[in-house]
Formats: structure tokens, C-alpha cells, sequence
């Protein structure tokens, strides 16, 4: 078993740092002491980070902050980067108005 | 690191999560085993919020009643964390006579179980909602029914459940269940055999083959759905929204964004690659959908849109159970699609099945062995 | 349904030359572009690219671009721009919005070549606007015309950075320091020194501790950092800028290889996610390839051949090649793609210290640290048996001291002066037996501007020194102004003899400055003396 599948490892308590305030997912504005926060709450991947916080749902999807958050974690606890997934990749890659994505040609599926 | 514990959920969805908070709080030592590398990431993070008992099947009624009584209204603060509930009530939107049909008989049913439900003109459904099209002539409204964020309330109790001792265990697929001496023991995964008294089974549609190790079957079937997400629109409504016609359900999150779910008529025979894949007709669809019944949503930019599997039983209600034939097994899983509004309420009476004997809502009408073939 | 051959998501390098190579062998190609204008990062390009003849070294950027878009009409590639494919399904089909309207594509292979995005950094204020990406930069000035800003500091010394750093002083900013984490310049020692020469000072082991300012940015605080990566007190330095340019690496944007359901592989190597590929860029889905910088960060060069890889794959695995004949051209083009990956900066020697050149020379210290060299380095670089025989009149002094792979300088003297060999990784060196006429075709197809045009006896008492200078206004002859030396330090006066911009030289106009002899081989640079007064 990796040690980031044991939830219950000790990862230490959270100690809060003096750039906890920086900005890491600008489009959601999340902090960085809200990000190490989650991981204390028991967020190890980039996609719990994701559900829990919204870091990485704004218009850039991630694009921006999905790095940033994958070497918080790692960091956090004490891994390397490439043992955490980036998270789910989902269309549309771009924002995309509903009277837009609605306008279909569909000739038959 | 002892395999051991009282109680082992398989499943790290809501449901899973729940009943490991509810357990724990009662002194049980559970260990969670989630097949996947995240958790909450099935159904659970992928539905459309509804917390609602209008609609419902009357076997299940009751729970969702009870759960909205009784857990919903303190669970942010009992968990932590923000799960965003919101009880402004809930349109099942009609714009033809079939859809005043379907609709008047789903609102009698849930009426004769004491529900506070009925039917309304489009009028009054547009002093309840100004930005509902003309389109729409009839709905079933039910003040007390709302919604809530299913990704922070699986997290939530989650992360309350690992603070009261529970063991979460990812990447954790099971393999197997193993008998010993006629009752549950042991739970097979590849890295390691755990064992305990009691075993839960709540992991969506994979507790079929799960079940299947021990001779039990769940009819159900995995049912590809999809959603999608706007970017954050100023605040327009808080009431969740269904229709007859089941082209559209969701509600405007505390955020912002709307998250929309919808159909393009293919649901059943939906394929994959093994993941849940996006359909490339899925998200369109559900637009038009939308802009009927919306007009005002037409800009609104979609940023994401997801598919997720559901368990869909074959009457369409869960199997929440204990398994004689086999002591010490639980089951709860086919919810359906409908699972979220319930999962609080479902999480606290399997706690009280696992650890007393019996529940406070009865769950009778929910047994496994309740399929029946034609006589 | 709309149906192609071939599908190529991204008009860059690396989907183009793909898209040229698929279409040549009769295939029905369609390629799918999110901005208004194809090519990539091609047009942003504006300096002359490192590699082979053969491959386009010492040609711009944009002109590649312009080629291959002229190949790419040529061979009936069908260009959509503004189209962006809003996801990956099953069954290889896409989902594109062209206007106010979403269109179904389908076809029988697809190759996904989507580039990069760049990295950030965070620091204290990197949120201000001023703080942008270096490639956003490049946008500004050479798509845009438009200055980023008036000072700048550049954040990392890869090739990136060191080149958008010369850039932006090309547009008339002014770049007060480059900053590094690294304790090495990342990029060619080439390409540092070019910045160097105009007084730029490197920052190593250092990071930006904070950027000030409420509205945007109007300071920047950088700190040397100790192994905890914890600013070292009293290392503090503050530079008053409008602008902090960020060239901190590039990630592969792989995200519809992901959905499309690849098996990834996370890389650092190759910039992060990654589809896991061929040597041709095949994915774990047969049929579905990736070439670029999207399977791994590269540069333009690599990125070209691996796309006519691509396209070639995907044309014999639909039958429109032979494999007879996909073998043999892929071999071709893979001895091309190997030397691209050879010397010191090959993808697989990357965070690796090389103390020595293949020639087995001590490499500089002073270009990995400070980004020049020093001037005891050279004596160890004898690209010219008798470089320093002071009666031998005008001759090539080539300052290209790494193995870097490029060779356009071999064929750029007609007279045979200058040799780099098979290898295209060799330094290159001089032949004694030649004789310079000083046309300086050397110095123009020099892509690093490492090539210096030296006669110690020009004058009795001085010495002259062709140069490269690409910028404006050009000087004028007989006007007078400073020599610099290789760390931009005025040595003197220094009078402009001559400024010759022939055609051939394609834009890197050469001026021939006289300084007194003594300065012959410290010299390699001219500023002109207004500019000095404005400092």
C-alpha cells in the first residue's frame, strides 16, 4: 500500500506559515493556508483539494493552479510530486456559452 | 497497522462515509476501503444536489422526510464544513397535459404519505420563480424540499469520520468477500486481507460483483448520466428544480454556478471506455433543455461538464439491508440516481442497523431479497 | 458527420508539420486552431533558430511559420482557425466550436498537438498585474506591438527566459537583473551572453521574496536562498520595476489526450503530465498520437520533426504509406531528431553538471554563473590555432564554448573557414589554411550572435570588431559611443566604422567599431552614447 492510500497517517498538526495568505487558485481566490488546511482535513489528491475548496473549478479549470496545488500537497505530505494525479481533465476545455454549446449540427449520434 | 476493526464500509462515497461518521460516533471502530485513488468520487460528487422528498417512491419517503427533519438543517455545523443546504423549496416543472398527469400522481402519492406538496399554475410557479419561460404551465411545489453541495457533504463527513478514528483506506479495490465459519470475516483487496465482524457494502453499482462473492445479487445495472457547471452568475434562485419530462434538474449554488443535469435520451445504452466519458451529445442537449425553460441562462458559460454512473435498480429504490443468509453483511447501494438527499439519513439508521439491531426510520420495504420473479 | 483522414487539434510546429506530411501522402487532413492566426508560438518567434541546415537553423521563427502554412495550403491541408475543440469521445470524435455553433468531426486517426501552457510561481504579490508570463510577453511585443512594460525582472534563466530577457530590451525595455533559483544559467551560455554584454546582472540561487505595490506592480524584492529554500538575511536586493516576467517552465497542456482516455505518465522530465507514447507518437489508443510539446517540453525544432513523425505513422497506419517507406523516411527523420538531442542541453542531461565538453575542454564557470566569459576562459577555446597571432589581419573569433546542437556556420563561410563536423553538437573551429575575407556571412548566421569579426590591426594602435547588433536606432559610421565588455563594463570610447545590413544577413545588421588594440579580444559590445546618458 503507497502511504498516501493510509489516510490516517500522521502528516503532523497544521502550523500555519508566514505565506499562508498568497493566493493560489486565482480564479476561485483560495489561499495557500486554505489549501494546507484541507490536506490537515484529510484531502490528499488534487481532486478531493478540488471538491472541497473549489481550487481549480473557475474559468481556467486548473490550468493555472493544478501545478501549484500537486507540489502543496506533495510537500505536505512528504511525497513526490508524480505519485499525485492531476485532476480529471473535462470538456468543454474552454468556457463555453449555453446558447453556443447547445447549437448543434447533429446529423445522428 | 492492525487489519482488524468492527466494522469495514467498502465504498468511500456518501453513503459509506455517513454511516463510518454515525458509527464512529457510537464507538465502533470502521475501517473504509475505497476502490479508487480519491474519495467521494462516484455518484456521490457527481448528482445535481437534490435534497428533496417530493417525486420520491413512497418506500423511501419516509427517510427522506426524516433525514430533512432531523439532519440536514445542523450538518454544516455538526461536520465542519459548509455543506451549503439550502431548504427553499422544489418545482417539478410541466409544460404539457402528460406532464400535469405525471406530475398530480406522484404529488398524490407523497401527499397520502403526509408530505406537504401540491400542484401549481404557471402563475404561481413564476411568483416563485420570475425566470422560468412561459413555456412552463404546471408544477408540483414542495416548500420544504432544497439542496446541498454533494462534494462538501462527502468530504465533510469524511473528514469528520477520519478525525473521530476511522481508517480510510484508498486504492483499495475488493476483490473478494470471504466467509469464516458461515459469517462475514474478510474482506480481499491486492495489498492486504482485512477482517471484521461486520461488513458494509456501499459501493454503488461494483457491489454486485462485490456481493457476487458471496452468492448475493443486487439487480442493477450502471447507468451513465451527465451534468454540467456554469461559471458563477449572480444570484437569481434557491429553489431546486426537476421536470416531468426529465430533460433537466439542478439548482444555483451558494457559489454561484448553476449545476445542471439533463438527458439526451440515450442513458440506457450509453458506452465507456472504463471511465465515466463524457458523452459528445450529452452537454448539448442538456443546454436546449435548459434555454427552454431558462431563456435568461443563454450566455451563461458552461466550464465544465461530467458524466458519472448511477446503480439503477430495477424498481428504482434502493437495497438498504442486513443479509441473513449471510451474518454480518450489510448492504447499501441502487440508489438510483436519488441517493444524495437521502445519504444523511441512510448513514445514521445503517449505523443503527450495524450496531443495534434495528433503525429508527423501518426499512423494511428496501430488503435485498425483495425482487420477485414473474408468477 | 463531418469526416477527415486525420484530425489535428493545434496549428503549431509540431500539428502543421504533421498536418503537411499526412496530407502529401494523399490523406484527407483537417486541422483545428483556438487562435485567429495558425503557427503556434512560431510567430513569436523572432530570433533565428539553433539546429541543422537542414532543419532550419538560422532562420526566424516566423518565417518557419510562414512556410509551413505555404506547405501546408500547398499540400490541401484544411486549416480551421478559431475553432476550438471543446472535448475528446469515444470513437475518435471531436466536438468544435466554430462560431455561435458547436460541429461534429470524426475521423480515423487524430493527433493531438496542443503545446504547452506556462508554469507560475508564487510569491508575496504575484497576483499584481505587471507580474506576467514571459511567452505572454513575447505576445505583447512581437504579435502586438506593445511594450510589457518599461523595467522589467526577468524570473529563470532557461533558454526562455534569456531569450524573451533579449527581446525585451530589443523593444526598448529595460531588464534590470535575471533571477534564478538554480545556481546555473539554464539556458546557452550563448544566449546569456548576448544579455550580459548589455550589462544585465544574473541573480543565481536566488527567488522573488515580494512584489510591491496596491493596483500593479512597482517593486520587486529578490533574497538568495539557503537549502531549505528560506531567504538568507541580508541577502535582500530591491529593484524598482513596472513589470516581473515569469520564465519558469512549461507544462504539456495534455488534457485531451486524458479525457480521450491515453494512459499518462507524470514526467518532470518532460514538463508533467504526459501521454504515455511511441517513438512516432503513438498513445496507448491505437489510432490516436501526440507530437510536441504536448508529449513532452521541447523546443520548435524537435517539435517539427516529431510531428512529421506523427503524421507519418498516422498515415501508414491507415494504408496511405507503406510501412516499407514509413520506416525508412521515419529513420531518416529520427537521425535528425537525435542530433537535436545530443550535447550538453539534451532532454536527458537536463540537472546535470557537465564540468567538460566532448572536445574534453573545462567548461566556463563564469558563463554557467554569471552569464559571460571570462576572459582567461577563451585561451582554452582555441576554435583558431593562432588566434591570438596578432599579424594575421582579419579573422573569426567564435565564442561558442558549449555543446549546443547547431552547425549553420559551417556553410555560412564560402572560404571553409569554419568546421563543426558530422556532429552537430561539435564546437566549431577554424581553419588555419583559409583565408578571412571579412564578409561576415558567419556573424549573421550565428543564431547565439557568438561570432566576432576581429582585426588587432586595423589601425596602428587599434583594432577593429565586427559585431551583431539587432538593435534600433542603428548606429551611425563615423559616430562614437562605448565599448562594453563580455559583462557589459565600458572599457571606452569605441568609433563606429562601419554598418553594413545586406539581405543576406537577414535583419542582424553588423557594425564595425575601432578601439585601441588593447581591447581587441575584451570588446564585444557598443552602446551608444545617448543611451549611456539616459543611464
Amino acid at each position: 500500500m503507497k502511504s498516501i492510500n493510509d489516510r490516517s497517517r500522521n502528516i503532523g498538526s497544521f502550523v500555519s506559515q508566514l505565506d499562508d495568505t498568497i493566493i493560489i487558485c486565482r480564479c476561485e481566490e483560495i489561499t495557500k493556508g486554505e489549501i494546507r488546511q484541507a490536506i490537515h482535513d484529510g484531502m490528499f489528491t488534487v481532486n478531493e483539494i478540488r471538491r472541497y475548496l473549489r481550487a481549480g473549478m473557475g474559468l481556467c479549470q486548473g490550468q493555472t493552479c493544478g501545478k501549484l496545488v500537486k507540489y502543496l500537497i506533495a510537500r505536505e505530505l512528504g511525497v513526490i510530486p508524480d505519485q499525485l494525479d492531476p485532476a480529471t481533465s473535462r470538456s468543454p476545455m474552454r468556457p463555453v456559452e449555453m446558447k453556443v454549446l447547445g447549437n448543434e449540427e447533429v446529423t445522428h449520434v | 497497522m492492525s487489519k482488524h476493526s468492527d466494522v469495514i464500509i467498502i465504498g468511500g462515497g456518501i453513503i459509506g462515509n455517513a454511516t463510518a461518521y454515525y458509527l464512529a460516533k457510537k464507538g465502533v471502530s470502521v475501517t473504509v476501503l475505497e476502490a479508487s485513488k480519491d474519495i467521494g468520487i462516484g455518484g456521490s460528487s457527481r448528482n445535481g444536489g437534490g435534497v428533496r422528498q417530493s417525486g420520491r417512491d413512497t418506500r423511501e419517503l419516509p427517510l427522506a422526510m426524516w433525514g430533512i427533519k432531523n439532519l440536514w438543517p445542523g450538518l454544516s455545523e455538526e461536520l465542519g464544513v459548509d455543506v451549503e443546504y439550502t431548504q427553499k423549496g422544489n418545482l417539478r416543472l410541466g409544460k404539457t397535459e402528460a406532464h400535469q398527469k405525471i406530475l398530480q400522481g406522484l404529488t398524490d402519492k407523497a401527499v397520502a404519505c403526509g408530505l406537504d406538496v401540491r400542484m401549481i399554475n404557471g402563475d404561481e410557479i413564476r411568483a416563485i420563480n420570475p425566470y422560468l419561460s412561459d413555456e412552463v404551465t404546471c408544477a408540483s411545489w414542495c416548500p420544504t424540499d432544497g439542496h446541498a453541495n454533494p462534494l462538501t457533504a462527502t468530504l465533510g463527513y469524511y473528514k469528520k469520520a477520519r478525525e473521530l478514528g476511522v481508517r480510510f483506506i484508498t486504492e483499495a479495490p475488493c476483490f473478494e468477500l470471504r466467509k469464516i465459519k458461515g459469517a462475514i470475516r474478510q474482506v480481499v483487496t491486492p495489498d492486504a486481507i482485512y477482517e471484521a465482524d461486520k461488513v458494509l457494502v456501499a459501493a454503488g453499482f461494483d457491489s454486485r460483483k462485490i456481493l457476487a462473492t458471496v452468492g448475493i445479487d443486487v439487480p442493477m445495472m450502471p447507468l451513465k448520466m451527465e451534468c454540467l457547471v456554469t461559471e458563477a452568475e449572480p444570484p437569481m434562485f434557491l429553489q431546486m428544480l426537476g421536470t416531468a419530462d426529465a430533460d433537466f434538474y439542478g439548482h444555483q449554488s451558494k457559489h454561484g454556478s448553476f449545476v445542471f443535469g439533463g438527458s439526451s435520451g440515450f442513458e440506457h445504452l450509453n458506452k465507456d471506455n472504463g471511465t465515466p466519458i463524457s458523452s459528445s451529445i450529452g452537454a448539448s442537449c442538456t443546454c436546449r433543455g435548459i434555454i427552454k425553460y431558462f431563456p435568461a441562462l443563454v450566455d451563461a458559460k458552461i466550464v465544465r461538464a461530467w458524466a458519472g454512473w448511477l446503480d439503477d435498480c430495477a424498481d428504482h429504490v434502493p437495497v438498504i439491508s442486513p443479509v441473513e443468509e449471510v451474518p454480518g453483511l450489510y448492504i447499501a447501494c441502487a440508489f438510483s440516481g436519488h441517493g444524495f438527499g437521502i445519504a444523511p439519513a441512510v448513514g445514521y439508521n445503517v449505523a443503527e442497523m450495524i450496531a443495534d439491531g434495528h433503525s429508527t426510520i423501518d426499512l423494511s420495504a428496501l430488503r435485498y431479497d425483495r425482487f420477485k420473479p414473474k408468477q | 458527420m463531418k469526416r477527415y483522414d486525420l484530425i489535428v487539434v493545434g496549428a503549431g510546429p509540431a500539428g502543421l508539420s504533421a498536418a503537411i506530411e499526412a496530407a502529401r501522402c494523399g490523406m484527407k487532413v483537417a486541422v483545428f486552431d483556438e487562435n485567429a492566426k495558425p503557427g503556434g508560438q512560431l510567430f513569436k518567434q523572432i530570433h533565428k533558430f539553433f539546429g541543422s541546415k537542414e532543419h532550419q537553423a538560422k532562420i526566424r521563427g516566423y518565417k518557419i511559420g510562414e512556410t509551413l502554412l505555404a506547405e501546408a495550403d500547398e499540400a490541401g491541408v484544411e486549416v480551421f482557425l478559431n475553432a476550438t475543440v471543446a472535448g475528446i469521445y469515444l470513437d475518435k470524435e471531436v466536438l468544435v466550436q466554430i462560431g455561435e455553433a458547436m460541429t461534429h468531426f470524426k475521423a480515423d486517426t487524430i493527433i493531438i498537438s496542443t503545446g504547452a501552457a506556462e508554469n507560475m510561481v508564487t510569491f508575496d504579490g504575484w497576483t499584481l498585474p505587471g507580474v506576467i508570463g514571459a511567452g505572454a510577453a513575447q505576445t505583447m511585443m512581437n504579435l502586438h506591438g506593445i511594450k510589457p512594460g518599461q523595467r522589467v525582472l526577468m524570473l529563470g534563466s532557461g533558454n526562455v527566459g534569456l531569450v524573451v530577457s533579449f527581446q525585451l530590451m530589443q523593444a526598448g525595455c529595460e531588464v534590470v537583473a535575471l533571477v534564478d533559483a538554480a545556481p546555473r544559467i539554464g539556458g546557452y551560455g550563448v544566449h546569456a551572453a548576448k544579455i550580459a554584454r548589455c550589462g544585465v546582472p544574473f541573480y543565481l540561487s536566488h527567488t522573488i521574496t515580494k512584489a510591491d505595490g496596491t493596483d500593479c506592480v512597482t517593486g520587486v524584492t529578490i533574497a538568495e536562498f539557503d537549502e531549505h529554500f528560506a531567504p538568507i538575511p541580508g541577502t535582500q536586493k530591491h529593484f524598482d520595476v513596472d513589470t516581473i516576467c515569469l520564465a519558469v517552465g512549461l507544462s504539456p497542456m495534455s488534457q485531451l489526450l486524458k479525457m480521450a482516455g491515453c494512459t499518462m505518465v507524470d514526467d518532470p522530465k518532460r514538463g508533467g503530465q504526459v501521454p504515455l507514447v511511441s517513438e512516432n507518437g503513438e498513445t496507448s489508443i491505437p489510432g490516436l498520437f501526440a507530437a510536441g510539446d504536448v508529449s513532452g517540453i521541447e523546443e520548435a525544432s524537435s517539435a517539427m520533426i516529431g510531428g512529421r513523425m506523427s503524421g507519418l505513422a498516422a498515415a501508414a497506419y491507415l494504408g496511405f504509406l507503406s510501412e516499407s517507406d514509413k520506416e525508412k523516411r521515419l529513420a531518416d527523420l529520427e537521425v535528425a531528431l537525435n542530433s537535436l538531442h545530443q550535447g550538453m542541453f539534451a532532454p536527458g542531461s537536463k540537472g546535470k553538471t557537465v564540468a567538460k565538453t566532448d572536445e574534453g575542454i573545462a567548461v566556463s564557470q563564469s558563463l554557467l554563473k554569471k552569464g559571460y566569459l571570462e576572459d582567461t576562459d577563451l585561451e582554452r577555446f582555441v576554435h583558431r590555432s593562432n588566434q591570438t597571432d596578432k599579424n594575421s589581419g582579419i579573422h573569426p573569433v567564435i565564442e561558442c564554448t558549449q555543446n549546443i546542437p547547431c552547425n549553420p556556420c559551417q556553410d555560412a563561410c564560402t572560404k571553409g573557414c569554419i568546421k563543426v563536423g558530422k556532429t552537430i553538437t561539435a564546437l566549431p573551429q577554424i581553419d588555419d589554411a583559409s583565408s578571412c575575407t571579412g564578409c561576415g556571412m558567419c556573424i549573421a548566421a550565428c543564431s547565439g550572435q557568438a561570432i566576432f569579426l576581429v582585426d588587432e590591426d586595423y589601425a596602428p594602435g587599434f583594432a577593429s570588431i565586427t559585431l551583431p547588433y539587432e538593435f534600433l536606432p542603428l548606429p551611425q559610421k563615423g559616430e562614437q559611443g562605448t565599448a562594453l565588455s563580455r559583462s557589459g563594463q565600458p572599457l571606452g570610447i569605441a568609433e563606429i566604422i562601419d554598418v553594413r545590413n545586406a539581405k543576406a544577413f537577414d535583419h542582424t545588421p553588423l557594425v564595425t567599431i575601432k578601439v585601441p588594440a588593447g581591447q581587441a579580444m575584451t570588446a564585444r559590445f557598443y552602446q551608444p552614447t545617448t543611451q549611456a546618458m539616459e543611464q
